[in-house]
C-alpha cells in the first residue's frame, strides 16, 4: 500500500509545476503598474471633484467650467446643500443644483470657485478596444489616485432594463383603463395622477387597454415626457409624465453575476449612449472624468453595471450635455 | 536619424509576427506612458483577428464563448460550456452571423473542450500558442461575449497580466463574468494562450485553461472522448440511454415496434407501432434482447442508427437517446 502511494506521489510530482503568484504590487491594479500612469494623476487632481456627505464619499464629479460647474451622476447625489465638494485640495461648501437630465442620469452642480481647470474633451473618432483609460480610484482629502482599465466594447445605447414606465398599476379589468396604485417617486405620482383616474390617451394616441399602453411605451426612453389624456370624476384633463426605468423604480432581482461582488450603481441601465470599460470602480466612484493617455477627457463614468462592466458617457455626447446644461457665459 | 527610426520601426513591426517574446513582458512593470502605449499598440494590433475568431456559443439553456482555431471551424472552449460530447449548438459571430456546431471531446478535469462548426466554409481563426510560452506577469487580453450575445456591444475586451501559474491552470487579472466562459485569452502576439474557465474567489483572479492542456490531449478530444471524472462536466451514464419504444422479435428477421412512448426520441422521429427495425448501429436485430444489448452500452446523448423497413426498401433514422430517468 505504501508503495502504491509513493508511486502515485512520484507520478504526480513528475509533471507538477509549483504554483507561482505575481506580487500584488505588479498586478494591473497594483502600485508599481499605477506608477507608469503617474503623469496623468494631475488631470484627476485638478479636474475631478469629490462629493462628501460628512466623511462619506457620495460620488465623483467632472469639472466643466472654470467658475465651478461640475457634472455628476444625479441618482447618487441626494440632498445637494449638505454636500462638501473637494477639487484638488480645496473644499467648497453649499453647492447648488443647477440642472438635471434624467435621460442621462446627470446633474449639473455649481460651487463658488474661480480659476478651476475644466476637463479638455477629446475630439477624436470612436474609442477602440484595448485603449488605456484612467479614472479616480480611492481618494484622500489631499490626493486623487488613479484607477486604470481599458476600453472594452463598442459605444452603444443601453436600454432601460424592463423598459420605461409611467409608475402606475393599471386595473386591467372593467370599463376603460383605470389607474390602480400610483408608485411613490415615479413620474405619474409626481405629475399628480391619482388612483381611479382613467387613462384615455398617451401622446394623443387612444389607449384602450394595458397592451396598447405598453406598446406605446416600448419605443420611449427613460427621462422622456409623455402627455397622458385622463378622465377624473367626469372631467377630462392632460398631465405630463416623465418616464422612469422599470428596475430603477421597482428594483430588480439580483442575478448570479450580480451576487459575485461589489456595489453596483442603483441606476445602471437606460442611457442613450455609453462606452464600456473595465475600470472596477464602485458606485460611489461614478460621475468622474475618464482620461486617455494624453490626459484628454474621453468620457464621464455613469454606471458600474456588473462585476466587470462600467459605463461611461462618451466625449461627444458629454459635449452636447455640457453645452445644453451649462449656462451661457460660464467661465470655461 | 529619421532613416534609422523608420528602420527600427520596421523591425518592431516584424518581430512580433515571428512569435518571439515581446520586450515589454521582460519589464517587471511598465515604467512610463511609452511602455503603456506599447502594450496598447500590441493589443490593438492583435485585436481585429482575435475578435473575428471569438464566438458566442448559444446552447438550449444558456450561453458561453469560444474561439475558432482552424480554417475549417474547429473551436476551443470550456468543458462546462459544451457540457458533454456530441452536443449541438449555435455559434454566433460578432456581426450576428450564425452557424451550427457540435461539441467534440472534452476533459472534465481541466475544463478543456473542443467543438467544430458543421457547416462547411472558411472561418476566421487564431493561432494557438504551441510553445507553452506564457509566463507569470505577461500581459494578456481576454475576449468574450459577457452575459450573452449583444450585437450593438460586440465582443468585450479586457487587458491584464498573468497573476498565477500552476501545473494545469493559470490566472489573470482580466475580470470575467458569466458568458465569458470558454472565451479566449491572448498574449501580446495575438496567440491563444488559454480559455476562460472560472471566476476566482477574489475579483481580480480569473482562471483559465492553458492552451498546453488542450494540446496535451488534442487527439483524444478530437476523437470525441469524454476525459476525466472532474467537476466541469458530468459523464453520461452508460445504460441510461432511452429510446421510448417497446419491440418484439418478428418472424423473418428484425423487430416490430409494439408501442411508442408518448415522449422520447422514437416519438419525435415519427416511429409508429407496426414499423419494423431491421438493424441498430449496423447490427442485425432478431429479438428484443438484441436491441436492449446495444442500448445498454449507450448513454443519454449518444446516437443510435436504426434501419427501418419502409415501402419494400429500408431507411436509416439516427436518433439521439434521452435520459431514462427524466
Amino acid at each position: 500500500m505504501n508503495k502504491l502511494i509513493s508511486l502515485t506521489v512520484l507520478a504526480l510530482s513528475s509533471q507538477f509545476v509549483p504554483a507561482a503568484n505575481l506580487d500584488s504590487n505588479y498586478r494591473t491594479s497594483g502600485k508599481q503598474v499605477h506608477q507608469a500612469f503617474r503623469e496623468l494623476q494631475p488631470f484627476l487632481q485638478s479636474s475631478s471633484a469629490v462629493f462628501n456627505r460628512g466623511r462619506k464619499e457620495v460620488t465623483f464629479g467632472t469639472v466643466v467650467s472654470a467658475d465651478g460647474h461640475i457634472l455628476t451622476k444625479a441618482s447618487e447625489l441626494g440632498e445637494v446643500q449638505e454636500l462638501v465638494v473637494t477639487i484638488d485640495q480645496t473644499r467648497y461648501e453649499s453647492p447648488v443644483l443647477v440642472a438635471t437630465d434624467p435621460a442621462w442620469d446627470v446633474a449639473l452642480v455649481k460651487v463658488d470657485a474661480e480659476g478651476l481647470k475644466p476637463v479638455a474633451l477629446a475630439e477624436r473618432p470612436a474609442l477602440e478596444r484595448g485603449e488605456w483609460l484612467v479614472a479616480n480610484g480611492a481618494v484622500t482629502r489631499r490626493e486623487r489616485r488613479v484607477q486604470v482599465g481599458v476600453v472594452a466594447a463598442s459605444a452603444r445605447e443601453v436600454r432601460a432594463a424592463g423598459g420605461a414606465v409611467l409608475g402606475v398599476e393599471l386595473d386591467a379589468e372593467g370599463e376603460g383603463l383605470v389607474v390602480g396604485d400610483v408608485s411613490e417617486g415615479g413620474g405619474a405620482s409626481k405629475a399628480g395622477l391619482k388612483k381611479g383616474d382613467v387613462i384615455r390617451s398617451l401622446d394623443g394616441e387612444e389607449t384602450k387597454d394595458r397592451k396598447s399602453v405598453l406598446k406605446l411605451l416600448e419605443d420611449l426612453r427613460v427621462g422622456q415626457k409623455v402627455t397622458l389624456g385622463i378622465e377624473r370624476e367626469g372631467k377630462v384633463m392632460e398631465l405630463e409624465v416623465e418616464l422612469a426605468g422599470r428596475t430603477d423604480l421597482y428594483g430588480e432581482e439580483k442575478t448570479r453575476n450580480d451576487g459575485m461582488s461589489g456595489e453596483y450603481s442603483a441606476r445602471r441601465t437606460g442611457f442613450p449612449a455609453v462606452f464600456q470599460h473595465d475600470i472596477m470602480a464602485n458606485r460611489h466612484f461614478m460621475g468622474g472624468p475618464v482620461f486617455d493617455l494624453e490626459g484628454r477627457c474621453v468620457g464621464m463614468n455613469i454606471a458600474r453595471f456588473s462585476r466587470c462592466e462600467t459605463y461611461a458617457i462618451p466625449a461627444p455626447e458629454l459635449r452636447e450635455i455640457i453645452g445644453r446644461l451649462v449656462p451661457a457665459g460660464a467661465g470655461s | 536619424m529619421r532613416g534609422l527610426r523608420i528602420f527600427i520601426g520596421m523591425l518592431l513591426a516584424v518581430l512580433p509576427c515571428s512569435g518571439q517574446r515581446v520586450a515589454i513582458n521582460d519589464k517587471r512593470a511598465p515604467e512610463s506612458l511609452a511602455d503603456l502605449r506599447e502594450i496598447q499598440r500590441l493589443v490593438q494590433a492583435a485585436m481585429p483577428a482575435a475578435r473575428a475568431a471569438t464566438v458566442c456559443i448559444k446552447l438550449e439553456d444558456g450561453f458561453g464563448s469560444g474561439v475558432i482555431v482552424s480554417k475549417e471551424g474547429l473551436i476551443m472552449t470550456a468543458a462546462h460550456v459544451t457540457g458533454g460530447t456530441d452536443t449541438e449548438f449555435t455559434v454566433v459571430f460578432e456581426d450576428g452571423r450564425e452557424v451550427k456546431a457540435k461539441s467534440l471531446g472534452l476533459n472534465s478535469d481541466t475544463d478543456a473542450a473542443l467543438a467544430r462548426i458543421v457547416e462547411e466554409g472558411e472561418y476566421p481563426f487564431v493561432e494557438v500558442d504551441r510553445e507553452d510560452s506564457v509566463q507569470l506577469g505577461d500581459w494578456v487580453f481576454a475576449l468574450g461575449h459577457s452575459g450573452g450575445f449583444d450585437k450593438d456591444r460586440g465582443v468585450v475586451a479586457r487587458v491584464g497580466r498573468i497573476v498565477r501559474t500552476a501545473s494545469r491552470t493559470m490566472q489573470s487579472d482580466c475580470n470575467l463574468i458569466g458568458g465569458d466562459s470558454g472565451g479566449p485569452l491572448f498574449d501580446l502576439n495575438g496567440k491563444l494562450v488559454g480559455i476562460h474557465s472560472r471566476v476566482g474567489d477574489k475579483l481580480p483572479e480569473n482562471l483559465h485553461v492553458p492552451s498546453a492542456e488542450f494540446l496535451k490531449n488534442w487527439e483524444k478530444m478530437m476523437s470525441g472522448e469524454f476525459m476525466g471524472e472532474g467537476p466541469f462536466a458530468q459523464k453520461p451514464e452508460v445504460g441510461k440511454g432511452y429510446l421510448g419504444i417497446l419491440v418484439e422479435g418478428r418472424e423473418g428477421g428484425g423487430v416490430e415496434v409494439k408501442r411508442v412512448g408518448s415522449e422520447g426520441p422514437a416519438k419525435e422521429a415519427g416511429l409508429k407501432p407496426g414499423d419494423v427495425i431491421l438493424k441498430a448501429d449496423d447490427q442485425v436485430l432478431s429479438s428484443r434482447e438484441d436491441l436492449q444489448r446495444i442500448l445498454a452500452e449507450k448513454a443519454p446523448g449518444n446516437r443510435i442508427a436504426l434501419e427501418i423497413e419502409r415501402d419494400g426498401g429500408s431507411e436509416i433514422l439516427t436518433l439521439k437517446l434521452a435520459h431514462r430517468d427524466e
